[in-house]
């Protein structure tokens, strides 16, 4: 392992931490954000140079914007949202999570990581037929799988019909389930 | 196999430096500029009284922003709200780099740009989204709802307008077939100028980063009569100044980058200077949105999020799909060229077209 691996080991596990203990959720964001572009840097040094600006524009762009939308709009007043609903559940989260290490660990053990295509340092002209050739199907497959999730979580928060919009006695029945 | 050379890395630190340099003289000059002809336009006088013509003007403003007593509220956020500007002037700082300025070899030898990545948009893009947290953060760590709502706002307008802008570029790079900022212009001093290519998109792409660099018809963040100064009401001094550096490199960037992407960047048909054209571009983008902000009124934020998500993005979808379609079946690219001059028609038509305003209502 050379030293700038293992200084983006550091960071990266450093900044990951930072996310889960932090208690004011918008410093929780800026960290999770820093991680996000450790991680895109460690993308383009390994020859890997679409996937790290993709990791900047999508994650550490769009998504945490959306995490910070979402804390502002709720938590805007206080920074602060530290209470913990599981008391003393430190030590199980820590033996949980390098259980999951160890799995993905022995996971990568016998994996053969030589590949055999060029793909002229991650470019996307190299990227582009390979994923819309060889890999079409589980292209479509995660869209439509993200697209189930998009739809599913617009219904589950989709209000009962206002109040407005319903008959007299359904507007009873309402009032009755409220009460 | 690299037809762009690489320099020795001090000279593009040394190009960095300047390009920083620039870019801050390039700001402290365009508030003059930029107050001299809204003074123009409006048919006063403006500040000429610091200097000859008012040249000293921003030495004065410098001075005085430095000195003034730095304010940091109570409630405030006290690392982030240092932070934010930083973050702001940093990201704007770093895009401007990437932009060509002449042929390979012209700088002395050298080469006439910092960077030059085979991914040169996405790179824009990352730069530019990162840029938003400055705004997100400084209104956050304000501590003031005044700045929370002007920040959120503002930070919505700006992801709303990120896609449209996006979108519009899809189009240049399909023809192109690279996302690098030299092959754009190159592909262009061979077969045309893109926005004969893509007219709508490089509308869009315009209408997209006014909106980006926060000014007139978008210039939400500050909209005094509605929010007392948007993300920035709690800064002051110096960090209040490092916002509207922010928003001037902005602008001096999205002007400098509407001509490489869709006018040709440096080269021209006829008397090719490597830097005369390109910065005469420059120049003619920061008058138009000068006079534009000079003559337009400013949208209401549903407005303008209505027009961002209802027109600009379905428009830079549809015409995405009609290079699409050209690219994809091999067509002559001319018939490119017969679509965007219907476009541009067709705008002409609708600028053209007034009808009388409908009495609503009775009476009178």
């Amino acid at each position: 392992m050379s030293p700038w691996e293992a200084l983006a080991l550091l960071l990266l596990l450093f900044s990951g931490v930072l996310v889960v203990t932090l208690k004011n959720a918008i410093h929780a964001a800026l960290a999770l954000i820093g991680n996000f572009l450790i991680l895109a840097g460690l993308y383009v040094a390994l020859e890997a140079r679409f996937l790290g600006f993709i990791q900047i524009i999508v994650y550490a762009g769009a998504i945490v914007v959306l995490f910070l939308f979402v804390i502002m709009l709720l938590y805007a007043a206080q920074g602060e949202v530290g209470f913990d609903p599981l008391v003393r559940s430190r030590p199980l989260a820590l033996l949980l999570s390098v259980g999951v290490a160890l799995v993905l660990l022995s996971g990568l053990w016998g994996l053969n990581l030589a590949f055999t295509k060029d793909l002229q340092g991650g470019l996307p002209q190299a990227l582009g037929p390979l994923l819309y050739g060889d890999w079409l199907l589980v292209l479509l497959a995660v869209g439509f799988l993200l697209m189930a999730a998009t739809v599913v979580a617009v219904a589950l928060v989709q209000p009962p019909r206002p109040l407005d919009a319903l008959s007299p006695e359904e507007r009873k029945e309402e009032k009755e389930v409220v009460r | 196999m690299n037809p762009y050379p690489l320099d020795p890395y001090w000279m593009v630190a040394l190009k960095a430096f300047l390009v920083v340099v620039g870019l801050l003289t390039a700001f402290a000059f365009m508030t003059l500029i930029e107050r001299r002809l809204l003074a123009r336009f409006q048919i006063r006088l403006g500040p000429n009284r610091v200097g000859p013509l008012g040249l000293f003007q921003p030495i004065a403003d410098a001075i005085k922003s430095i000195f003034k007593e730095d304010l940091v509220v109570e409630r405030a956020d006290k690392v982030l709200f240092v932070l934010a500007p930083l973050i702001g002037v940093v990201f704007a700082l770093l895009a401007f780099g990437a932009i060509p300025f002449g042929p390979p070899g012209s700088f002395f030898g050298y080469q006439p740009w910092v960077l030059n990545l085979d991914l040169g948009l996405l790179y824009l893009f990352a730069v530019s989204e990162m840029a938003i947290y400055g705004i997100f953060l400084a209104g956050w760590a304000s501590g003031s709802k005044y700045s929370l709502l002007g920040s959120l706002r503002s930070s919505a307008s700006l992801i709303s307008y990120e896609l449209g802008l996006g979108i519009a570029l899809l189009s240049p790079v399909l023809l192109v077939g690279s996302l690098n900022l030299n092959d754009i212009v190159n592909w262009q001093k061979e077969h045309g100028w893109l926005a004969l290519y893509a007219f709508p998109a490089f509308l869009i792409y315009g209408i997209a980063a006014l909106a980006e660099a926060a000014r007139t018809p978008f210039d939400l963040p500050e909209a005094e009569q509605e929010l007392v100064g948007g993300y920035h009401t709690e800064y002051s001094s110096i960090k209040w100044a490092l916002f509207q550096m922010t928003e001037y490199i902005h602008f001096i960037t999205a002007s400098a980058l509407i001509p490489t992407l869709f006018l040709g960047g440096w080269t021209m048909p006829f008397l090719e200077v490597p830097y005369l054209w390109m910065f005469l571009k420059i120049a003619f983008f920061l008058f138009l949105f000068i006079w534009i902000r000079a003559t337009w009124f400013r949208l209401r934020y549903d407005q303008l999020l209505r027009f961002g998500w209802g027109f600009l993005f379905p428009v830079a979808l549809v015409w995405f799909l009609v290079t699409a379609l050209v690219v994809a079946l091999d067509l002559p690219r001319s018939y490119l060229l017969y679509l965007s001059l219907a476009a541009f028609l067709v705008l002409l038509g609708a600028v053209m077209y007034s009808p009388k305003p409908a009495r609503k209502g009775g009476g009178a």
